[in-house]
């Protein structure tokens, strides 16, 4: 699993990632962040690295 | 709550200038006008920068100022933080160390979410200037020395008490007539130079739309005097336990005075949490019952942006807030009105020498808009990051910084704001390959800015030539504003610059790159006919 950086401009996803979010209600933008979640799964593939990223965003929940 | 009684620091005693009735005041009569190369309207950081910048290129210009001292509603701080392009701007006029001296130096800045820490950045890591990456001072400070630097240059006419109420933009001048304590007077100008700022009734008489937008993010500035010894670093917290879970900004400036600026609901009401009992509150759940400090300066704002479409018409020049106005984040406000007029300085003074087409003025606006515009783009993402808008934008968040306490990548993607750098400039007429700015690099005894202080002439930074390329080079100098210079093809310009030996970078009077080309006078001349638009000219000549 990556956690250097690695995103060639977070910002501009960042922006993007808002902008998505536009005008969602709130259970529709959980459901489009699961969608997110699935279609990059598939760019990553690698079976271990995805389980990596599973158990450290289960491990990192915050306050 | 306890009835603790508030101190308030005595207010700033500010200099102030006399009005002088000017010569054109004689003439409103007769009706006839006194013409000038420069007239500048606003003596705030942009205007003085420029007509200081002028100055030392031997251009007089008038400086009309409705008011006749500095600052804005007296010592309020409004700017703060000044960074490196503009301190090696200020190094090149002459003022520098005086600001060195007043303010407080720093480059690191750290980022807090809750308790924790989300991450740090150090700005010297990226350096090779002999100035630092930011030096934090009162606006009214910098502006005051600036005056100060110009009337020790006795070039510059600054014209205290003088407002301008009308301009006509004629073909072949630009007329301004000023109102004064001593009655009106029109004046005639060969260029026209508008740095009224952000409110401009210069810009709205001509009709210009700046497409304004107004944040409903609410902040409240509580300047504070206290001694405590914090390290002189920008800290932002992104949800500070003391600020009901907003964000908050710490900052030192001279005097010992702080910059603590509060993220307010909302929906506040912008009266009450600047009352000193509740701003004093405030200042106490974050600094502890102990620390004895009196208030500077309270003041609520929300902040806006706006942006001109173009930034000159015809021979008038917006430069500063009148042209553009960013979100404070990132302090991208005055350091660009200051890189406006230090753009501006040397085209004009070319212009008006006849070394150079009235077009090249159009590469101010070719050059300072598409800045203008990434500055904008840079301080709205951060005011959005700072200031989420729905719950899934508060979640976004929140999952970014939890993630940014284990992971650099996540560390990435925390906006607390993007610091004011030099932008570069895109590829145009006058800089084929775009134009990057050059540092105030120290070499062979000397410093970059140093070579530039006097006159308008290019730098031709020759790498590693030998005596007879060199002295080919130099004929060039009858031709064209510039100067050559051997340089270490292993030295520190050549590294900051990647330059070989063999090259020569060529650096424009405002420390821009504006090409690197072979060390062959036919390769430098049409380097130097793009920076200067010559060749342009004869197109539009033919």
């Amino acid at each position: 699993m990556r956690t250097d950086p690695n995103m060639a401009d977070p910002d501009g996803f960042y922006e993007a990632w808002l902008a998505a979010h536009e005008g969602l209600s709130d259970e529709e933008s959980a459901e489009l962040d699961a969608r997110l979640v699935a279609l990059l799964a598939n760019q990553v593939g690698d079976a271990q690295v995805l389980l990596a990223c599973i158990a450290e965003a289960r491990a990192g929940r915050g306050a | 709550m306890s009835a603790e009684t508030w101190k308030f620091a005595p207010a700033y005693e500010l200099p102030h200038w006399p009005f002088v009735a000017p010569p054109d005041l004689a003439n409103s009569e007769s009706g006839e006008r006194i013409r000038y190369p420069v007239v500048i309207a606003g003596g705030g950081l942009a205007g003085l920068t420029l007509a200081c910048d002028l100055a030392l290129r031997g251009v007089r210009a008038v400086v009309l100022d409705e008011d006749d001292t500095v600052g804005v509603k007296g010592a309020s701080s409004r700017g703060i933080c000044y960074a490196q392009k503009s301190l090696e701007i200020f190094e090149r006029l002459g003022l520098y160390e005086r600001i060195r001296a007043k303010g407080i130096t720093w480059s690191v800045g750290r980022t807090f979410s809750g308790a924790e820490e989300v991450y740090t950045f150090n700005l010297q890591d990226d350096s090779a200037s002999e100035q630092p990456p930011f030096i934090n001072l009162q606006q009214f400070y910098l502006e005051w020395f600036l005056v100060d630097r110009i009337r020790e240059l006795d070039t510059t006419d600054l014209r205290w008490k003088s407002r301008v109420t009308q301009v006509e933009n004629e073909p072949d001048a630009v007329v301004v007539e000023v109102e004064t304590p001593a009655g009106r007077y029109a004046l005639e100008a060969d260029w026209f130079i508008d740095a009224t700022g952000a409110n401009s009734r210069i810009r709205e008489a001509m009709g210009l739309e700046v497409n304004p937008s107004r944040s409903t993010d609410r902040w409240c500035i509580t300047d504070v005097r206290f001694k405590v010894p914090f390290p002189t670093q920008r800290w932002t917290w992104v949800d500070a336990p003391f600020n009901e879970g907003r964000a908050v900004w710490q900052h030192l400036m001279a005097d010992d005075v702080w910059r603590l600026d509060y993220q307010m609901a909302e929906d506040c009401d912008p009266e009450t949490i600047s009352r000193p009992e509740v701003a004093g509150a405030r200042l106490r759940a974050q600094l502890g019952p102990e620390v004895d400090f009196e208030f500077v300066w309270i003041g609520p704002y929300q902040y806006r942006d706006h942006l001109l479409e173009t930034f000159r018409v015809g021979r008038t020049l917006f430069i500063g807030d009148s042209a553009h106005v960013v979100s404070p984040f990132g302090a991208r406000g005055g350091n660009n009105g200051i890189q406006d007029a230090a753009n501006l300085g040397w085209k004009l003074a070319l212009v008006l020498a006849g070394e150079a087409g009235d077009e090249l003025l159009d590469s101010y606006h070719a050059e300072r808009h598409p800045a203008a515009v990434e500055n904008l783009t840079v301080c709205r993402r951060t005011a959005r990051f700072l200031a989420p808008r729905s719950r899934a934008e508060h979640r976004i968040r929140r999952a970014v910084c939890t993630l940014a306490r284990r992971h650099e990548f996540a560390r990435r993607l925390a906006n607390t704001g993007r610091m004011a750098q030099a932008n570069a400039y895109p590829p145009s007429p006058w800089a084929k390959a775009g134009a990057r700015s050059v540092q105030n690099v120290a070499e062979g005894g000397t410093t970059l800015m140093r070579r530039l202080a006097s006159g308008t002439r290019f730098l031709g930074l020759a790498f590693g030539a030998d005596a007879s390329t060199l002295a080919q080079l130099d004929e060039l100098a009858a031709l064209f504003p510039i100067d050559f210079h051997r340089a270490d093809p292993a030295g520190p310009l050549a590294a900051h610059l990647g330059a070989t030996a063999g090259t020569v970078a060529i650096v424009r009077p405002d420390a821009y790159l504006a090409a690197r080309v072979a060390a062959e006078p036919e390769a430098v001349a049409a380097a130097l006919r793009d920076a200067l638009g010559r060749d342009e000219r004869a197109r539009l000549a033919a």
